[in-house]
């Protein structure tokens, strides 16, 4: 038999090797203490995968193998199982399967180069849950990075990324239905995105500064999904948005936040999300706030919030100018001296200047001089 | 989390501020690296990218990570404590015999084929970053220039590393891989067998020259093997593709052949025996102290007015008279705080909002909040020791490093951050509005690493009679004059100090310091007719053929030219025109009536459309005009008279350079 001469222990072929992988970790994961010979093996056939996948320094890749073993984890639908269970793995084989899904979810037929990978094609059609699961791993720590990395790979795909926001919870395990989404209607909350804003604020530095990027790749590389999912949802994301991040308790959380909530509100995709949000003068508050927060980086993170959206912005709301003309005295004074000790930041000092002359420009009491903009809630 | 440690001192770390402790849980040692988060400057991304590449190795020839968490503005890394010192420290007796040499290199290779073999680049391999534990196991250290490649055989195109021990194809940016390490694993072992890498007493931007010119250094010497000298040779060969792998490495005869670990105990005991010898200087223990950063630092009755709040919504503000729920932050004592408690007092006189009806307590704390956050800029400057001991030096070497213009890099290796990272924006580095004297002081310590400090009698001016001129003249108040100081702090001073310490001659030496003198007299006193100077100057040479393509300035017949960094040139002409020369002594007749009206190819004027349109324009034009904006504004360094005979070709490095920071500028903010 063929048995000896190939040295089947060595060189599975494919199929065997997503067989062998399947069947290794259901027994790896059903064992109460972790055995030495089943890590062991587990470890060595993620190791193999790998270099398939990945090749080495020395070893250049086949696409032909890598679409080989591709199908036959798709097959086998051994991706579900690692992206539940990354977290059991041990420290090497995690990051080992973090190159295996992520080389899956980059890799395309070289026949097809135009169409998307085949695993994400199998995830939209078969189990978006993987895409939630890889989500949930950023509850434990020894997931959370692996996992991050998988995801953001995956949501190159606008797709993926409707699984995240639009993804609900699921009593009776169906999975979501993709193709029949009201892309305009607003969520129920309790989906699996909504969970980004206590992993952020509340996971351990790692875990959160993983947790965030993911959430930053989220809002700002689908354009159009994003600026829909947030006119549906506008009120219950800012409201979230606003009350755990930029008003978080963490430092970094907080500064992050609002430089993304900048990023959000200035791209042009956006327009609409930005003229609802300078409108209300709640927000116009919460920034100002951060203007004299006592941590310098936070003033200045809060300055480009409140610079481009609030005072440059043609269209203020009386709200919003209100507040604005009721503080003119105030930030007349307040601002020639607002973090003074960036006089070689030339374009903070030239911005600097130029609101202050928006605010002196200011009419003397609200009026609605310009057409009030559209409010469709 | 920070409750489970016990900070004890401060250790000689070579990468930020390192503190020993104990891990209260399991009484473990550990080593704890304080980052200053609001000091780092624009993005955590860095910061964070460096933890994740820490988080994910687990190797016994890398330095263990072991947790990391934000308290107050700071991040806390907490890693393994590793007692013997990093290589540097243990050649400060002396170079490396070839026996312990090798048991290094093993053990680095052992480290760097981990690395690699799990996508890593370390990027910036030297004695520094080498740390010994106690018994003597060999680790690498500091990853933060570490880069993680999502595909193993990917390429990276960043720039970055320290400058003696970059690949040439690192330096190129024509791509490189996991290979770049093992150049610097070469240089790493001439460095221990020679006591310092190749070309170290060149200047560092021309090092950045000579690495992809010269021929790969070899070790020279007829005390050291055979073995040893192929070693260095198959690690320094230019063309990365011929050049071995770890693995490879890991089979050479001289690697094949080195001993244990545990000889190298004695260059840690050495290290020990050679610290008893000089304790006259006695080393001065730091010892971690908590900053209080929760002082509400401005005391401010204005808040915010929004009359549709409820009271009890409102953040109540903060009675200005009530001190006792304000931690006093200590004090730091020592002479060189004085100029920084000085500065303070300006400030807040200056401040509008430092309102003076402030009770003096609270003016004592905000002094310090600020004072202690100022002095993070001299990091990068060994302090001497014992001197100081209570002010804390918390912040993070790529902060230090970071604010570095290209052409102040650290002359010394090793030790202090000289790594190079990738620009950054420009930031707060300077505190204060007038970059007068006092900031000079400070750089004056920088560059006299380990030198005489120079310009010893501005120094000593600066100690008898500091701030006073300052005080004396109004803060600039044109663009014109705010131009003055800016060129002085960033160009004339550093490039003055950087072409002393260039000069060995005493006599010269001292006809330089009084130009030094002199010139910064003129800046305290009349910046704007400085920045005139400084104009007229430019102007002069780009008009005369030879000596403008002499400096690698573009030659001109009075038409405004792309890399004139002087805004309105047209307008020139319409000043009257005087010899520099005589300029030169400070004297403070110079022309500072004139406005000048900024013309239509003023950089600032253009940058400053940019900006107004940047919210809505996208794509290359405003990429473009970024850079020539920033183009403008950098060729201010190559202003004429300070480009020192011996050093034309730090222009043309520095466009060069500078073209590079420009990538990886636009590669992180791709538009604002």
């Amino acid at each position: 038999m063929a048995f000896n001469i190939f040295n089947r222990n060595r060189q599975k072929s494919n199929p065997e090797l997503a067989k062998s992988l399947k069947e290794v970790l259901q027994r790896y994961i059903s064992e109460e203490k972790a055995n030495p010979k089943t890590e062991e093996e587990l470890s060595r056939s993620l190791t193999q995968m790998k270099t398939v996948l990945q090749g080495t320094t020395e070893l250049e890749v086949s696409p032909d193998q890598q679409h080989g073993l591709i199908s036959a984890l798709l097959q086998e639908d051994v991706l579900l199982y690692l992206a539940k269970s990354i977290h059991r793995l041990p420290f090497e084989s995690r990051k080992d399967t973090q190159v295996i899904m992520s080389s899956a979810f980059r890799f395309k037929p070289p026949n097809s180069p135009d169409l998307d990978p085949i695993a994400i094609n199998w995830v939209v059609k078969r189990r978006p849950e993987i895409i939630t699961a890889l989500c949930y791993g950023y509850d434990r720590k020894e997931s959370a990075m692996p996992c991050g990395g998988v995801l953001r790979e995956a949501l190159k795909h606008e797709v993926v990324a409707a699984i995240v926001l639009y993804d609900e919870p699921n009593p009776d395990g169906k999975p979501l239905d993709l193709a029949n989404i009201n892309l305009d209607a607003p969520v129920s909350g309790n989906g699996v995105f909504w969970n980004f804003f206590d992993w952020i604020d509340k996971g351990a530095f790692e875990v959160s500064a993983d947790a965030f990027n993911t959430f930053r790749e989220l809002l700002t590389k689908h354009k159009g999904l994003v600026a829909r999912y947030l006119q549906a949802n506008f009120d219950s994301f800012f409201a979230k948005y606003n009350k755990t991040l930029v008003q978080s308790e963490s430092y970094v959380t907080k500064r992050q936040s609002i430089k993304l909530l900048g990023e959000i509100l200035l791209d042009r995709s956006n327009y609409n999300i930005m003229t609802k949000y300078v409108d209300i003068g709640e927000h116009l508050k919460i920034i100002m706030r951060l203007l004299k927060d006592d941590r310098k980086m936070i003033n200045y993170e809060g300055f480009h919030v409140f610079k481009k959206v609030f005072v440059a912005n043609p269209n203020k709301s009386m709200e919003v100018q209100k507040i604005l003309i009721g503080n003119r005295d105030k930030l007349l004074k307040f601002l020639p001296a607002f973090l003074q000790d960036r006089q070689d930041d030339d374009q903070f000092m030239d911005e600097k200047s130029f609101l202050i002359r928006q605010i002196e420009l200011l009419p003397p009491a609200p009026m609605l001089t310009q057409q009030p903009v559209a409010r469709n809630y | 989390m920070a409750d489970n440690y016990q900070v004890l001192e401060e250790l000689d770390g070579s990468f930020g501020v390192v503190y020993k402790a104990i891990e209260k849980s399991t009484g473990e040692l550990v080593a704890i690296k304080h980052i200053d988060l609001e000091g780092s400057g624009d993005d955590l991304a860095e910061i964070q990218q460096e933890i994740s590449v820490l988080s994910t190795c687990k190797s016994p020839y890398v330095t263990q990570y072991k947790a990391s968490f934000v308290k107050g503005v700071k991040l806390w890394i907490v890693m393994e404590y590793l007692g013997g010192g990093s290589c540097l420290d243990l050649l400060k007796p002396g170079s490396f015999s070839e026996a312990h040499i090798a048991i290094i290199c093993r053990e680095l290779l052992l480290g760097l084929d981990y690395l690699h073999h799990t996508g890593k680049i370390h990027r910036d391999i030297k004695a520094a970053n080498t740390l010994l534990s106690q018994d003597g196991r060999v680790k690498i250290a500091d990853f933060g220039v570490a880069a993680q490649l999502t595909n193993i055989k990917s390429q990276r195109m960043t720039f970055v590393g320290t400058p003696f021990w970059m690949a040439p194809e690192v330096i190129q940016e024509n791509g490189y891989d996991f290979k770049a390490d093992i150049w610097s694993l070469g240089i790493t072992a001439m460095e221990m067998a020679n006591g310092a890498p190749p070309n170290a007493e060149t200047h560092p931007m021309k090092v950045l020259f000579l690495i992809p010119k010269a021929p790969a250094p070899r070790l020279e010497g007829s005390k050291w093997s055979k073995d040893f000298k192929d070693f260095i040779a198959s690690c320094l060969i230019k063309d990365p593709d011929r050049r071995a792998t770890a693995k490879e490495l890991l089979r050479h005869r001289f690697i094949q052949r080195a001993g244990r670990t545990e000889t190298l105990r004695e260059l840690i005991l050495r290290k020990e025996q050679f610290d008893t010898s000089e304790d006259e200087h006695e080393t001065h223990r730091r010892y971690y102290e908590e900053t209080m950063q929760n002082i509400s630092p401005r005391e401010d009755q204005d808040e915010w007015v929004f009359d549709t709040l409820k009271p009890s919504t409102v953040k109540m503000p903060v009675n200005k008279h009530t001190t006792k729920r304000r931690k006093l932050a200590r004090i730091p004592s020592g002479g060189n705080d004085i100029s920084e408690a000085l500065l303070e007092r300006l400030n807040i006189n200056e401040t509008p909002l430092g309102t003076l009806s402030a009770s003096p307590a609270v003016r004592k704390v905000r002094k310090v909040s600020t004072a202690s956050r100022r002095s993070s800029f001299a990091t990068a400057i060994r302090q001497p020791s014992g001197s100081t001991p209570t002010a804390r030096r918390v912040s993070d070497n790529r902060r230090a490093s970071g604010q570095k213009q290209p052409l102040g890099l650290d002359m010394s290796f090793g030790n202090s951050p000289s790594t190079v990272r990738q620009f950054r924006r420009v930031s707060g580095e300077k505190e204060h509005g007038q970059p007068g004297p006092l900031s000079r002081s400070n750089s004056v310590i920088h560059v006299g690493d380990g030198n005489t400090p120079i310009h010893e009698d501005a120094g000593v001016q600066d100690e008898n009679a500091p701030l006073m001129p300052v005080d004396a003249h109004p803060p600039p108040a044109t663009k014109e004059a705010l131009l003055g100081r800016r060129a002085f702090s960033k160009i004339i001073d550093p490039a003055l100090q950087e072409t002393y310490a260039q000069t060995g001659s005493q006599t010269k030496r001292e006809a330089l310091s009084k130009v030094a003198n002199a010139w910064s007299a003129l800046d305290r006193v009349d910046p704007e007719g400085e920045y005139l100077l400084l104009k007229m100057m430019l102007e002069r040479v780009s008009g005369d053929a030879r000596l403008a393509t002499a400096l690698g300035i573009q030659f001109t017949h009075q038409s405004p030219v792309k890399n004139t960094p002087a805004p309105a040139v047209r307008e020139v002409s319409s000043i009257p025109p005087s010899t520099p020369s005589r300029r030169d002594s400070g004297a403070p007749d110079t022309p500072t009536k004139t406005k000048l009206v900024l013309a239509q190819n003023n950089p600032h004027l253009k940058s400053h459309h940019r900006r107004r349109q940047s919210a809505f324009v996208g794509g290359a034009v405003d990429r473009d005009l970024a850079a020539a904006a920033h183009y403008a504004g950098f060729d201010e360094k190559k202003l004429p008279g300070h480009v020192q005979p011996g050093m034309e070709h730090a222009g043309l490095l520095a466009d060069v350079l500078y073209g590079r920071w420009m990538e990886g500028l636009k590669s992180r903010w791709p538009l604002s």
